[in-house]
């Protein structure tokens, strides 16, 4: 078995919590259930990863079967690397049947053509996912395995998540194959990046609980609620409050948020004053980039105005992040009959 | 220990000023009270002052302490005190407290002075003490590596030691920069040889606030980097942390329309400055900034965090900043 094989899986296998070891190795089915049964997977990770790479060299891997693996981890790790979104489209309106083994073929043969020296793999999941892992090497070296970039392709729609690292250089030809290889016309990246994968086809698949503005229907007033406890105890503002919650939940919906960590925005509007201040009165914008973050941004933004932070209903700039489906924006004065508001190009 | 007496130190009489030295060439003063008028810190020209020789803490990460004044402190036993360190924290080693595990590393203590540092005369030059280490194994004449330096410095207008007991020296800052163990260390042995006492010394959001307007007025030559706030709301379900950046020439120009009176900043001129900030952010965003926690400012100038932490970027301002920071420790200590 080649070397650095045998360092990839080795050190592949230490990034796995230990709990979860075993488990992984069941799934990617390389090594017998005779073969698990002798490794201790109460030892410490380093004596593990030993073991396994051992085993691996009983079976010869290669580099194929170490890619598997690799693919593995990430499935079920994928918050660990930050995803974009990119968009296909195509003319026409036929939905063209799916041929997966087409979609490989092609892909491969449009990335080897420009590129010799790349390992790519591809995996399938029930939720018609294609996850493909590509390691990238140039003309004269041969392909980093620590340098790989992901892929996953839900072939009945038009969305493709993608995970870079470190080579971007590569990205034009990775999406020139992806449309190759899907029969689509042309492709964009969205303005959407998050750690978290699932989120973020939450967000473009719209399977969170969107608010719909036109009909929200009033829960029924319940009239003989238990009263407060102690009567001494008054709530002041409670119209407010309940006005707050209220627009709060038309705005953000009732279900949980997509998980996202970050927003930014990129602001070239003109700075307004009072004009009793007399201050800066510029005719040319006022540059700021803003960045929101927080290890749940939504859910965040959501609790600001009950807290008294913000004014509800907060500003569309935030609440339109998953409606559309971006969270990078470049907003610029809107010329015209109502100054004050924005668009985002 | 003598207080200082703040009032004369914090509120500059107009006689003073007219005093001193033509503005171009004055040291400005930043005296904290609510209603100060402040100089904002003036490019300085640096007459004798060598500008590499205070390079080296330029962008580099200090942690700030405020020291009440050391006793029986002599600028002519310097060798003596490394030498002293060093011993103690040699036995600290012995004694288990051992700050590196696995290798033994052989700790060397330099004390020196740094004469440019000080903002008058009368001032305490700055006293530096930086430990190196060199690893056993390796030869003799090998390299030492810097791990951890430290600087106590007094950069004030006034004279300070007038109103402090004799035999006491006025080095209230302090800065840090490397492992905490050894600033424990070294803050241990200062602490038992000379009888003061350090603590951290953490910003205010109203001074951050006076460091975001002071830093943007300054000219600098480069293209300067973003004015930036960074902004803290941690009590939510979901902490969030809010990053707000300004174009330094807007921000300046924003700045420039806002100070009426050159050479002196007032507290309503700050506040003015940071509404008018919030109600552009309020604008867009319907969110109250004001409301959440200003936890650190950078400007080109230097970048500073409320636990108390600051960056130096510009060797020409670097008086100025330590000049404010004197002073947030002298008012930590009273």
């Amino acid at each position: 078995m080649d070397e650095t094989v045998a360092e990839y899986i080795r050190r592949t296998v230490l990034k796995i919590p230990r709990d979860e070891i075993k488990t992984m190795l069941q799934k990617w089915g390389f090594l017998s259930e005779t073969q698990l049964q002798t490794i201790n997977f109460h030892q410490i990770k380093e004596n593990i990863s030993q073991d396994v790479v051992q085993l691996c060299e009983e079976n010869s891997a290669d580099i194929k079967q170490a890619a598997v693996l690799d693919i593995i981890y990430n499935h079920i790790y994928p918050n660990k690397r930050v995803w974009s979104v990119y968009q296909m489209n195509k003319t026409g309106e036929e939905t063209e049947f799916f041929d997966l083994t087409d979609f490989k073929k092609k892909f491969k043969r449009r990335l080897r053509s420009a590129l010799k020296n790349v390992t790519i793999n591809f995996r399938e999941y029930e939720d018609n996912a294609i996850w493909i892992r590509i390691a990238w090497g140039t003309p004269y070296t041969k392909p980093n395995q620590y340098k790989t970039s992901y892929v996953v392709y839900h072939s009945q729609t038009p969305y493709v998540f993608v995970s870079v690292s470190v080579l971007k250089s590569n990205l034009p030809l990775l999406c020139q194959a992806l449309v190759v290889a899907s029969n689509y016309h042309d492709i964009r990246e969205m303005e959407l990046r998050s750690h978290s994968l699932n989120s973020l086809k939450d967000i473009v698949f719209k399977r969170y609980s969107q608010n719909f503005q036109t009909y929200y229907p009033r829960p029924l007033q319940e009239r003989n609620v238990a009263p407060e406890t102690d009567l001494r105890i008054i709530q002041e503002n409670k119209n407010e409050k309940e006005r707050i919650e209220r627009v709060n939940r038309e705005v953000f919906g009732d279900g949980p948020q997509p998980k996202l960590e970050f927003a930014q925005y990129k602001l070239e509007t003109m700075f307004k004053s009072d004009p009793e201040m007399d201050v800066l009165d510029k005719k040319e914008p006022f540059r700021c980039l803003v960045k929101f973050s927080s290890p749940h941004l939504l859910e965040s933004l959501k609790s600001l105005a009950p807290a008294g932070m913000a004014d509800a209903p907060l500003s569309p700039l935030l609440t339109c992040i998953p409606q559309k489906a971006r969270n990078y924006f470049k907003i610029r004065e809107k010329k015209g009959v109502f100054p004050g508001s924005f668009v985002s190009p | 220990m003598e207080s200082v007496d703040g009032a004369a130190r914090t509120l500059p009489s107009i006689g003073r000023l007219s005093r001193g030295p033509p503005f171009g060439r004055a040291y400005g003063r930043f005296g904290l009270s609510p209603s100060g008028r402040l100089l904002p810190p003036a490019p300085l020209s640096q007459e004798n002052a060598d500008p590499q020789r205070t390079a080296f803490l330029l962008r580099k990460q200090w942690t700030l302490y405020s020291v009440t004044p050391l006793y029986r402190f002599s600028n002519a036993q310097l060798r003596d005190y490394a030498r002293l360190l060093s011993a103690f924290i040699a036995a600290e080693k012995q004694k288990g407290l051992a700050v590196e595990v696995g290798v033994e590393l052989d700790i060397k203590v330099a004390v020196s002075s740094l004469p440019d540092l000080k903002g008058s005369d009368q001032d305490q030059a700055a006293i530096l003490v930086q430990l190196s280490s060199r690893s056993p194994a390796s030869p003799k004449n090998s390299e030492e590596k810097l791990i951890w330096s430290g600087w106590f410095c007094c950069v004030s207008e006034d004279d300070l030691s007038e109103n402090v007991p004799e035999d006491f020296t006025c080095l209230p800052l302090f800065l840090a920069n490397g492992a905490e163990s050894y600033t424990s260390i070294v803050g241990s042995w200062f602490q038992k040889t000379f009888d003061c006492c350090f603590r951290r010394l953490a910003i205010s959001p109203l001074h951050l606030s006076w460091m975001a307007a002071m830093w943007t007025g300054c000219k600098v030559d480069k293209t300067a980097c973003a004015m930036e706030l960074v902004f803290s709301v941690p009590r939510l379900p979901q902490p969030l942390d809010i990053s707000y950046a300004i174009h330094p020439e807007d921000a300046k120009a924003l700045w420039d329309t806002v100070q009426k009176t050159p050479g002196e900043i007032t507290q309503e001129e700050v506040d003015v400055f940071m509404d008018c900030l919030y109600s552009h952010f309020h604008r867009h965003f319907k969110i109250h900034l004001s409301a959440t926690k200003l936890v650190k400012v950078s400007t080109a100038i230097a970048s500073a965090h409320c636990d108390g932490i600051i960056k130096f970027l510009q060797s020409q301002y670097l008086t100025g900043v330590l000049m404010l920071l004197t002073e947030l420790a002298i008012s930590q200590i009273q």
